[in-house]
């Protein structure tokens, strides 16, 4: 299609519209004409006739031609319009205050303001996510007195999904953080000749501080985020609703099955995580410092043991505790109109994140003044 | 008469292992408003979904604008979707952009015009489709149901198309709503020169606006007639369709 042109024909006298004034093809037209030199005479006549399409865009475009033109003390007379076009140009025309936009002004809210905003806002956070851990508790308690209240199948497919899925990715992540730690570590004990040291080192790390974290890290990845989608999305979906006014509790029977869950698999995923990483460390020692495999699991077993292991256990909890609270926390914040789940998924993995190395810092502190 | 703005013959569609379309004929011409309707489940949208090659179908031809969309692809297909404009059903706004932004959005990733003049044209099309000046700077989710319907139209038409698909408009509306949406469409179409095909539950919406209405029943068109000629229609579907009116 031809495009759109608007034009002073001297052999009739009038002003040409050309082409197509549609939406596609206008482009930047009323920013090329020009209406410095205008012909001498006092009406203008503007002839429509080679149009060959012309849309409420183009009505639009033509009214602004015929208000410069008037702003130039001109009279304008349209010729050769059918119509339909001149129906539009009188759309165009009727609403013409309404087609101003004024974007609403944006209020500059002062500091104070605002930081007591996201004061108010933070307290009344930690408020409902007090409140989610008292409603869990005491649901939770309930259910001991009557073990049907605990969802059997949905624990189960939460460990499936939580647990046994996870187990690829956090054995390979845990075995490499094992080679890279044996590879450090053995870097400085090889100029010591001290290199049997590493069953000790590397063993005190990954069982006492690796294997917890890099298995935290993962699961607030995986499963934190996907219990804020799953309980969004069942928010702006009205189902929570639909639970609430069943008389149903959503805690009892969303986020309890969660928890319960995964406080049952994340001590198992530690130990899976610590296997990995000694087998980790392992290989690199062998295959870096010469220590073999039967003298590093024994070395192991002397100097670290089972109590080391343990007290990265004890920390499984805690961890899952934060995890599903926050995921399913966050999963609740979601607004049904605001289409928020994708900010409040970010959320739930920052703050797992961040609570988690909090509560890790807290442990470190504990064991210290435990002497262990 | 110029040619048919949409011509399907022999659609077939078979989905998930169901035969929901075996034999579907439709023309509609220029300037027409064509309804249709049929029983939940009966193959409305998919129809709609064939045309607006959200969907091939397994059989059959689709022409729109006298191109056939089943084999279209790439630029060609590009430049047929923007003479159509599509209102769905639950609006599909997006909810990140103000309606303004929403209405300007195509208009900026197809054409080079100036902002300014963009926004005028958006100011049009919300003037047009009846939506208060306010709601131009307002996200979708602060907008009530009716409103985003109009939103959602404004949307449909910023791109001027020849050809408007809307997918159960008065679904939802209260009574009012839904007559004031019925004179907005035949408007459009007298003023905007538009074709309008429209998947509606609503006699009411029928008999003020469509021209014609399309009953499709075991996958195929059953009728096609203006709403007063089909009521009387003594196919058992149909007589069963309007029964409880």
């Amino acid at each position: 299609m031809a495009n759109p042109n608007f034009t002073f024909d001297t052999e009739t006298n009038c002003y040409l519209c050309e082409g197509s004034w549609s939406v596609l093809k206008l482009d930047d037209l009323l920013g090329k004409i020009d209406f410095s030199t205008l012909p001498e005479e006092k009406t203008i006549k503007i002839n429509g006739e080679p149009l060959i399409k012309f849309d409420s865009s183009g009505a639009l475009a033509l009214r602004n031609c015929l208000d410069q033109l008037k702003s130039k003390n001109k009279e304008v007379e349209l010729i050769n319009f059918n119509k339909q076009q001149l129906d539009l140009l009188k759309l165009v025309e009727k609403d013409r205050d309404s087609l101003i936009y004024k974007a609403p002004p944006v209020t500059e809210r002062p500091f104070l303001y605002r930081l007591g905003k996201e004061t108010v806002n933070k307290i009344e956070q930690a408020d409902g996510f007090i409140i989610l851990l008292g409603d869990l508790s005491s649901k939770f308690f309930e259910a001991l007195g009557y073990w049907r209240r605990f969802q059997l199948p949905s624990i189960v497919s939460n460990l499936y999904s939580a647990g046994v899925q996870a187990l690829p990715i956090v054995a390979l992540l845990a075995f490499l953080i094992g080679v890279v730690l044996a590879y450090q570590m053995g870097l400085q004990l090889q100029t010591y000749g001290a290199n049997i040291f590493i069953a000790y080192l590397s063993g005190m790390a990954i069982f006492r501080e690796f294997a917890p974290l890099i298995t935290a890290i993962i699961v607030a990845g995986r499963t934190s985020s996907a219990f804020t989608a799953q309980l969004g999305s069942m928010k702006i979906n009205e189902e929570i609703d639909a639970l609430n006014t069943m008389g149903l509790s959503p805690t009892e029977l969303l986020v309890m099955p969660k928890v319960v869950a995964l406080l049952f698999v994340f001590p198992l995923l530690i130990f899976w995580a610590d296997v990995f990483g000694i087998i980790g460390a392992m290989i690199m020692s062998k295959w870096m410092l010469g220590v073999g495999y039967i003298d590093y699991l024994a070395r192991l077993k002397d100097s670290v043991g089972l109590k080391q292991m343990m007290l990265g256990l004890y920390k499984a909890p805690a961890f899952a505790l934060i995890i599903a609270l926050v995921g399913c926390f966050q999963g609740f914040q979601v607004e049904p109109k605001g289409a928020t789940i994708g900010i409040q998924t970010t959320k739930s993995v920052v703050q797992a994140l961040f609570l988690i190395i909090v509560a890790d810092a807290i442990y470190s502190i504990i064991y210290s003044r435990m002497g262990i | 008469m110029s040619e048919p703005v949409i011509e399907i013959s022999g659609l077939q569609n078979c989905l998930g292992g169901q035969w929901v379309h075996t034999d579907v004929n439709l023309k509609v011409e220029k300037g027409e408003i064509i309804a249709i309707i049929g029983g939940s489940g009966s193959g409305k949208t998919t129809i709609l979904r064939s045309l607006l090659m959200l969907l091939k179908p397994t059989g059959g031809s689709v022409k729109v604008f006298g191109e056939e969309v089943t084999t279209l692809s790439g630029n060609k297909a590009n430049e047929v979707r923007r003479r159509w404009g599509m209102m769905f059903q639950h609006s599909a706004l997006f909810s990140t952009m103000t309606v303004l932004e929403n209405i300007t959005f195509p208009m900026r990733e197809f054409t080079t015009l100036e902002p300014k003049f963009m926004e005028e044209l958006a100011m049009l099309k919300i003037a047009l489709v009846g939506l208060p000046k306010e709601a131009a700077s307002k996200y979708p989710s602060e907008l009530s149901g009716g409103m985003q319907r109009r939103a959602a139209a404004a949307r449909a038409l910023a791109m001027d198309p020849e050809l408007l698909f809307l997918d159960e408009p008065t679904t939802g509306l209260d009574p009012r709503s839904a007559r004031l949406f019925d004179e907005l469409v035949v408007f459009l179409r007298d003023s905007l020169n538009l074709t309008v095909v429209m998947i509606s539950h609503d006699i009411e919406s029928m008999k003020h606006c469509a021209d014609r209405v399309a009953f499709i029943g075991e996958g195929k068109i059953l009728s096609i007639a203006p709403i007063e000629e089909l009521m009387k229609n003594p196919h058992p579907l149909i007589i069963d369709y309007f029964s409880k009116i």
